[in-house]
């Protein structure tokens, strides 16, 4: 088995142990609040015998310890069990809100890169002029800017005022769903763009001080091939580091952003089922959500031997 | 530059679309409205929320409903029916011509099928509703599989027996989970009759993105009273209530509700938008609930002084109007309300003095635990400012709904929280047994959270629930409201009203009391091509 098929074994394995820990801990987390599911469920007009049917269907008239061997027992057969709210299998809800969201947090990383990395370029390449400065303000912006203002204010000026997208929802077909992603994409990247400008920046400007940026440019070779070709390759390490933690936590779900346009993903499932006390629910969107960032952080650091070779010995 | 190139697109200040100018109502067209929540189930047995219920009433159709606007029952599957003087016995005779959406005939056996279901099924809230029927207990606890007084002497007749007498238990056959069912379809499609309706309503199911959109188009083999002059009805799922009245604006709604106060307040301003705004009051009390064994709140002068220190009439200005000051428990339109009683006047003077009286003189320090929501949250600040003002410091504990609903009705629980109220019928059992009878009270989880005992409540409330004839229960239950008036184990704020702004081709609504929205009567005056007409 080569190295790095070894690696990757071993961090799947990880993986399991990371998702393991994680939904437990939701689970104690979820239990230890002093609020009863069955109650949530159905509501202030319940008696006292109903309540107790619905926590004996459920598991829920057990201690902690019954109640999570009584999870747990189903989940390792693969069953993440039945949400209390909708009667309907988790595992078919996560299947059905997993697109949207995957959808919606590629779009965003999508334009964290193609506006970030260019911004973080521009800045470096002329640090300390006005270009670096205008791409620092920006980034202060976006990344001081909570989602739920930034969301708020582009539906109303793009969608409710100038009426070039969509106010709200997911749209069908194809356009359909690419016009209602721009404004939440959008809203979502905000942060991203400033954080991946501001990396770009400073790891370019390490990089361009280093000997092998020096010699490119003593042997003639053009500033755009030292600064695209040399420098830049090395520099986007951290990046790639970003993207993979990212991915993994925007598939978590985009709980605020989701809400606002209406985004029928993960992010806004889970919102219904922390209300309701959907304590299946709840634990199926943390394992994915486990599992999403221990992927991609796989990924990422197979890229990282992707991109810088030395690594690939140790 | 942005912000310059949206400030140049002059903001809406009336509808889009105006009304075609028909004088009678017609058919055609799709109504569309959003929600703030999703449907979390089709199954009527288990669906208990008010999202659901908008989409189970337009599928389904029970024995009993409420007529448009009011709470008075009106038969649907049921041509005609009889109760018998003490209330026990409940005979139903079934339209002959009413059938499942898929052309089968519904009879007597499918809405035995479907209570029997509801007691059956251990997640379903609604085996309490049947907890009078005789031989219920046995079903519940799966001690018979079918339940003794529920019988079907033929195809179209239908009998419930009561164990205690209750005359309040027409109204429960006008809840979704009555409707009928068919026992061969609900074993057919197994889990999947979450999302599988077979109903004998107005509507069927077109389509379902559950999260996102519901649509339902018109049932071709639906011969009842209702006209369902819209083709299709759509309901948008989870859609911020602020977005919705952008979507009103837009014109990609028909009609909007429950509009957050800055809408409501701006709609109300606006001449041409302000006649589509309508306004009823709900089935339901907001106010504060004490815990009446806990200290202060066990001495009745307390509870008196915060009735008194109150301001209503703030309140209701907050609100934009959208509450009613409330005297008691009962809201508008219930049978056996006083309307000879006055809501506590806002007396300071005599606040101070019954505190005093109690030996509060010199101050009082109370906790209130609530709900983060918008409306508690104003009624709760207004009324620390009220009481600051007789001597009493009130702190506010926010908790999130699932911890507040399992604190308030577990014994030595928080002594003074928000309490709001919506009735599961306009009956007034729903109201007065339900929180304030002792039979209601329990250690863990009682729906009578106050622990309020009164015998002579008690007694009136008995005698009113077992009483066939009505003039007899509306005096005893006028007497009941006197008692609680006068021994308040809650401060009665308000009776909240909802509002619907609806463009001005949508024509026929009628805000149900019970149901909130009712579309059973809404038709679109649309032009001959089924167009919106543009201003």
């Amino acid at each position: 088995m080569s190295l790095t098929l070894r690696f990757v074994v071993r961090r799947v394995g990880w993986a399991f142990v990371v998702a393991w820990f994680a939904i437990s801990v939701t689970f104690a987390m979820v239990v230890a609040i002093p609020a009863d599911p069955a109650k949530a469920l159905l509501g202030p007009h319940a008696t006292e015998e109903t309540i107790k049917r619905v926590q004996e269907h459920y598991c829920l008239d057990r201690g902690f310890a019954g109640q999570y061997a009584c999870w747990m027992s189903n989940v390792v057969h693969g069953d993440l069990g039945e949400s209390y709210r909708t009667k309907r299998p988790v595992t078919e809800i996560l299947a059905e809100r997993i697109g949207p969201t995957v959808m919606l947090a590629l779009a965003a990383i999508f334009l964290q890169i193609v506006i970030g990395v260019p911004l973080g370029i521009i800045a470096a390449w002329r640090k300390g002029q006005w270009p670096d400065r205008a791409a620092g303000l920006v980034g202060l912006i976006g990344q001081s800017a909570p989602p739920f203002f930034v969301g708020t204010l582009v539906l109303y000026l793009f969608a409710f005022r100038l009426g070039w997208f969509p106010i709200s929802g997911y749209g069908s077909g194809l356009l359909g769903h690419v016009r209602h992603l721009v404004l939440p994409a959008m809203t979502l990247a905000t942060v991203g763009i400033a954080l991946y400008a501001r990396v770009t920046r400073s790891e370019l400007i390490d990089s361009l001080g280093e000997d092998y940026v020096r010699t490119a440019r003593a042997k003639g070779v053009r500033e755009r091939d030292v600064l695209l070709r040399h420098a830049l390759r090395p520099a986007l390490g951290p990046l790639v580091t970003l993207i993979g933690v990212d991915l993994g936590v925007l598939v978590g779900g985009a709980v605020v952003v989701e809400y606002i346009f209406a985004w029928p993903g993960l992010g806004r499932e889970v919102l219904a089922g922390i209300f309701a006390l959907d304590l299946p629910l709840i634990l199926g969107v943390v394992l994915i959500s486990a599992f999403a960032i221990a992927i991609a952080n796989l990924f990422a650091d197979l890229a990282y031997l992707w991109l810088d070779p030395r690594l690939r010995d140790r | 530059m942005l912000l310059a190139l949206a400030a140049c697109s002059p903001p809406s200040a009336g509808p889009k679309y105006e009304a075609a100018g028909a004088q009678t109502p017609h058919r055609g067209g799709t109504l569309r409205f959003a929600v703030r929540d999703t449907i979390p189930t089709l199954d009527p047995t288990v669906a208990y929320d008010e999202i659901s219920y908008f989409a189970l009433r337009l599928l389904w159709e029970p024995l009993l409903d409420y007529a448009p606007g009011s709470a008075v029952l009106v038969g649907r599957l049921a041509e005609r029916w009889e109760v018998t003087e003490n209330a026990t016995t409940f005979h139903f005779w079934l339209r002959a011509d009413s059938r499942f959406s898929d052309g089968t005939p519904v009879v007597a056996a499918d809405v035995k099928f479907a209570l029997e279901r509801a007691l059956r099924t251990p997640d379903s809230p609604f085996s309490q509703w049947l907890g009078d029927v005789t031989g219920a207990s046995e079903v519940i606890a799966n001690k018979a599989p079918h339940c003794a007084g529920i019988s079907t002497p033929n195809e179209r007749e239908l009998v419930i027996h009561l164990e205690h007498p209750n005359a309040g238990f027409l109204y429960t056959l006008a809840a979704p989970f009555t409707a009928p069912q068919r026992e061969s379809h609900v074993a057919a499609v197994g889990a999947d009759v979450r999302r599988t309706p077979l109903g004998n309503g107005p509507y069927m199911l077109d389509r379902w993105s559950e999260g996102e959109r519901f649509v339902v188009t018109r049932n071709p083999v639906y011969s009842g009273a209702q006209p369902a002059y819209p083709d299709e009805i759509e309901m948008l799922e989870g859609v911020a209530r602020d977005t919705q009245f952008m979507m009103l604006e837009q014109g990609e709604l028909d009609t909007a509700y429950r509009l957050a106060a800055p809408d409501l307040m701006w709609v109300k301003a606006q001449p041409r938008w302000r006649s589509y705004v309508k306004t009823s009051t709900m089935m339901n009390t907001q106010g504060f609930r004490f815990d009446v064994t806990q200290k202060p709140f066990d001495d009745v002068r307390v509870r008196r002084a915060f009735n008194y220190a109150l301001d209503r009439a703030h309140v209701a200005k907050l609100l934009v109007g959208a509450a009613l000051p409330a005297h008691g428990m009962l809201p508008p339109g219930v049978l056996g309300r006083d309307e000879t009683l006055q809501p506590y006047p806002h007396d300071i003077a005599k606040a101070r003095a019954l505190l005093g009286e109690a030996g509060y003189g010199t101050g009082l320090e109370v906790e209130l635990v609530t709900i983060a929501d918008e409306d508690a949250t104003k009624l709760a600040e207004s009324f620390q400012a009220d009481l600051a003002e007789v001597g009493v410091t009130m702190h506010i504990s926010v908790v999130a709904f699932s911890v507040y609903l399992t604190a308030l009705g577990k014994r030595g629980g928080p002594a003074l929280a928000y309490a709001g109220w919506l009735g599961d019928s306009p009956d007034p059992t729903s109201f007065l047994d339900a929180k304030f009878a002792s039979a209601a009270i329990s250690d863990d989880a009682s729906p009578n959270d106050s622990f309020y005992a009164n015998p002579k409540l008690d007694g009136l409330l008995d005698a009113a629930r077992t009483d066939g004839d009505s003039n007899n229960r509306i005096r005893l239950y006028n007497e009941a409201e006197r008692v609680l008036a006068d021994d308040p184990p809650w401060v009665w704020a308000y009776h909240e009203a909802t509002n619907e702004v609806s463009q001005p081709y949508v024509k026929g609504m009628a805000p149900s009391p019970v149901w909130i929205r009712d579309f059973s009567t809404v038709w679109l005056d649309l032009d001959e091509h089924g167009e919106r007409v543009e201003r």
